[in-house]
């Protein structure tokens, strides 16, 4: 911790020799491994170590940002130097401010105990456990491409003028896989992928049994004619449709009229059993961290409740604009980013009931298990058309595969029509979903 | 920059001591500075430097690659010792005599951006929104991005090659929101290259800034799109996505190699219309996807990939040309020092044919004229591909009528090269950055006017429910 946390005191005190008032600086420390096979062979291992910083100066008024790697002391005082410049040209702006000092709560983020004790080989055989998992799943499972284990540790440092400190690191493991099915001329894929922050924790087995799972599945997959049907989202889809209504509720998209959700605060926005929230606290998303960006404490931000927008996510900035408190938001997309009003863990919060039981219930639709396109989803008028494959669902069971359509829609209609939300929550990446079910979307066949 | 051949050898020998077939070092230096103006007023200042180096071992089919941003001798010996640690072969592989390579590349930029003052970029953005805004009174929100990179690279590897090169990107976009009571459309336009200042005259921002401006409000009656299987129209204004995702990517060896590109197996074959011909030409002067050595430090290329419908070959970095044993193309390109190289397109497109570009849609009775491509996402395992029409109109008797909004198309890559069945002599290109195993790479794409018999298009108008087929 010590490199970060005296990185941060440094930049603070060179800003104050300059006379600047108000100075901000952010570094992280990332240490990474990765090892991908292929046929039981290593076929690339990565190692990676990167320190670098990120200075905002608040100067007049204005605003000015700049970041580096290159640490030496001339580096770092051209880097303020840099800042303060870049604080010239912008207009004034009084909403800006920086973090004043609060308590904060630690989080388990780090698991060093396996990140030092845990040896390369052991390591790499995970990864190989991954491929082997998904080739023995089936004999249809012809090839296994990008089966990966990944391991970061990371350490983070924020300090300003006002007396913030805080630091914290966490450790990262993940797995993942691609696994191609073949019968005949016919080839589909499957994807399986898994993380946690404790190594113990991650499945990568598991990981290799759901690609093959669903590539597998996808076998024989034909379309379907042009019509309305009830869609059902697995609960890694329903996470990529959140990833695209997340952007939509931040503070910043609500103020530049950038969002489906302007003007709509305090209206039902979703179907009743809708509860959306973000929680920068919540340990099974990727995101989580005891403090955001800014040195803002991190919590639970309810957002949709009962299908009624109540609220938006926040950094000082689009808060103070708004005359809210800041939600612990403000977060970088690397030490070479500003602190911009985020989604931290974004999730759909879980029903009663299981997805077995909600597959059961329909009568004709589609299980979607796969979308390609999701991120031209239009976040201002909410339009989305997408590539979709999975399976179709005749009397509450799976009747055959099907690939190649194409579902479309708007994402207002799409909350509205929400019908039922599974007991499932799964995290992917940084956003959570149960399975859904979505009454009467478009299919094109 | 600064590196001394035996440093360089140095780095290399110690990466090599414990094997390996092949090792190389890749140092960058890289100044980017981002501006966006959004509210009509500038919104952010962004400026960083990016220095680090990255070594890699090949030992046996397998990669070991480090990177650091310790810039010192010091610092590149530990990350070579981090990659010699990962290789066990045993067998010793000298390293050879660094010679520098010389270009061939015409790439010239005049007026380095970094001597461009701030303010003067500033009031470019400026010009761009409120010629945008001037339009028309239905538009709502105006948002302009300038980005400038400049990206030293020194490449060196144990066969004896070291290439330098120095590239200046720029790039300058204009998203417009137009706006009629509850209906919003948004327009996107930019334009980029491997080139200095001098891109933007403010000739050719101005008339950007009313490109997209006009695009945003001619969407505004807009109705939704069909939606089903019919006749495709693509100006050649659209870009080249479609020929970016359909075929592209899954022309890039190490997909081929691996066995999940549709297209593996089949060079000599059919893969495409008669008549359609596909090159990759990262040598095209000053265009965005242009460099003069590709991370591996080989030369930029030009080459055919597929001729008059036949599939020639495939873009290669130095493994999967071993692999194959064929001549590198000069496709090994990373993002940055964060990552090994891989196989990428540079700039992508299908060369123009003989066609009139009015003779083509006179002689489509019912379609989709589509001027505009947003973004695209292929599986290259089973070549399906997708993208969403940013602009759209319908083709009914020969005539383009009313614009429509919210189309994606859907399709296969080879199904959908082979139903090309006619190709204008015009050429567009579009700008943008590629991504692949989580890299961003700045690419070009290209199309003439091109007519493709059927394609799913996936609208909102969506018919009535029916049986299933």
């Amino acid at each position: 911790m010590s490199s970060v946390t005296q990185l941060v005191q440094q930049l603070i005190e060179i800003g104050q020799s300059k006379q600047i008032n108000s100075i901000e600086a952010y570094a992280s420390q990332v240490q990474e491994l990765e090892v991908e096979v292929s046929d039981a062979q290593v076929e690339n291992l990565q190692k990676a170590a990167e320190t670098g910083v990120g200075v905002r100066v608040l100067h007049n008024a204005r605003l000015g940002f700049a970041y580096t790697t290159d640490l030496s002391s001339e580096g770092l005082t051209k880097l303020v130097q840099e800042a303060l410049e870049n604080s010239s040209i912008v207009p004034t702006d009084q909403y800006y401010s920086l973090a004043q000092p609060q308590p904060y709560e630690e989080l388990e983020l780090l698991d060093r105990e396996s990140w030092d004790t845990v040896s390369i080989e052991e390591k790499i055989a995970l990864a190989k456990g991954i491929e082997t998992a998904a080739k023995a799943y089936d004999r249809r499972v012809s090839k296994v491409r990008m089966a990966r284990f990944s391991e970061q540790m990371y350490q983070v440092a924020l300090a300003n003028s006002y007396g913030l400190t805080a630091s914290y690191a966490g450790t990262g493991y993940s797995a993942s896989v691609l696994a191609i099915a073949q019968e005949g001329e016919n080839t589909e894929t499957g994807w399986g992928f898994n993380f946690s922050h404790r190594l113990a924790e991650l499945n990568p087995e598991q990981v290799g049994v759901e690609a093959g799972q669903r590539s597998v599945a996808m076998l024989g997959a034909r379309t379907v004619s042009s019509q309305k049907a009830d869609i059902i989202l697995d609960p890694a889809i329903g996470a990529e449709f959140l990833g695209v209504i997340a952007p939509a509720l931040t503070g910043d998209a609500i103020q530049k009229g950038k969002s489906l959700f302007f003007d709509k605060l305090g209206q039902t926005v979703a179907s009743s059993i809708v509860n959306i929230s973000d929680d920068g606290r919540k340990l099974a998303g990727a995101a989580a961290a005891p403090v955001d960006d800014e040195g803002v404490p991190t919590g639970e931000t309810p957002l949709i409740v009962n299908g009624v927008l109540q609220g938006f996510l926040h950094n000082i900035y689009t808060a103070r604009k708004a005359g809210v408190a800041p939600t612990g938001n403000g977060l970088r997309s690397s030490f070479r980013g500003r602190p911009e009003s985020s989604p931290s863990n974004f999730y759909l919060l879980p029903g009663n009931k299981p997805a077995a039981e909600i597959i059961a219930g329909v009568q004709r639709g589609l299980y979607v298990t796969s979308v390609m396109g999701m991120h031209t989803a239009n976040p201002i008028s909410g339009d989305f058309s997408l590539g979709a494959s999975g399976l179709w669902v005749e009397n509450g069971e799976f009747a055959y595969p099907v690939r190649g359509v194409a579902i479309a829609g708007n994402i207002v209609d799409f909350l509205k029509s929400m019908v039922e939300i599974g007991s499932d929550l799964k995290f992917l990446g940084s956003y959570g979903s149960p399975t859904i079910r979505v009454a009467g979307i478009s299919i094109s066949g | 920059m600064d590196w001394t051949e035996a440093t360089l050898r140095n780095i290399l020998t110690k990466a090599l001591e414990n094997g390996g077939d092949f090792a190389d070092v890749f140092i960058e230096n890289r100044q980017t500075l981002r501006l966006v103006r959004e509210g009509e007023r500038l919104d952010k200042v962004n400026s960083g430097t990016d220095r680090g180096a990255g070594v890699r071992v090949v030992a046996n089919g397998s990669t070991a690659y480090a990177y650091t941003n310790d810039l010192t001798e010091t610092g590149l010996l530990e990350v070579a010792q981090v990659v010699a640690k990962a290789v066990e072969d045993g067998s010793s592989t000298a390293v050879e005599a660094l010679t520098k390579r010389d270009n061939q590349v015409e790439i010239n930029p005049v007026i380095d951006p970094r001597q461009v003052e701030l303010t003067q970029k500033a009031d470019l953005l400026a010009k761009a929104d409120q010629v945008a805004r001037a339009v028309d009174s239905r538009v709502a929100q105006v948002t302009v991005f300038y980005r400038e990179s400049v990206q030293d690279v020194l490449i060196a590897n144990s066969r004896g090659y070291w290439a330098e090169d120095s590239r200046t990107r720029l790039a300058l976009g204009l998203m417009v929101v137009a706006k009629d009571g509850e209906i919003m459309q948004t327009a996107y336009e930019s334009l980029g290259g491997a080139t200095g200042f001098e891109l933007l005259t403010e000739e050719s921002v101005v008339e950007m800034a009313r490109k997209a401006a006009s695009a945003a409000v001619r969407m505004l009656t807009a109705q939704p799109a069909p939606a089903g299987r019919m006749p495709v129209v693509m100006a050649a204004e659209a870009g080249g996505t479609m020929v970016h995702e359909a075929c592209g990517h899954g022309l890039e060896a190490d997909l081929v190699q691996k066995g999940v590109s549709v297209y593996a197996g089949k060079i000599g074959q059919q893969v495409a219309a008669k008549g359609v011909t596909v090159i990759d030409d990262a040598t095209l002067p000053n265009h965005y996807g242009s460099y003069r050595f590709d991370d591996e430090g080989e030369p930029a290329q030009k080459k055919v990939l597929i001729e008059d419908g036949i599939l020639k070959g495939y873009m290669y970095d130095l493994i999967t040309a071993a692999k194959d044993g064929v001549t590198p193309t000069g496709n090994g390109r990373r993002e940055s020092y964060h990552h090994r190289p891989i196989p990428r397109m540079s700039n992508t497109f299908i060369a123009p044919g003989p066609d009139r570009t009015e003779e083509i849609i006179a002689d489509t009775d019912t379609g989709l004229y589509v001027t505009k491509m947003g973004g695209g996402e292929v599986n290259t395992a089973t070549g399906d591909f997708v993208f969403e029409v940013a602009q759209g109109f319908l083709i009914r008797d020969g005539q383009v009528t009313e614009p429509v909004r919210g189309a994606t198309l859907t399709g296969n890559g080879p199904e959908t090269l082979k139903l090309i069945d006619r190709i204008g002599s015009d050429l567009g290109f579009t700008i943008g950055t590629c991504g692949k195993s989580g890299q961003g790479a700045p690419v070009c794409d290209a199309q003439p006017t091109i007519r493709i018999t059927e394609l799913v298009v996936g609208g909102i108008a969506a018919g009535e429910a029916g049986e299933e087929a």
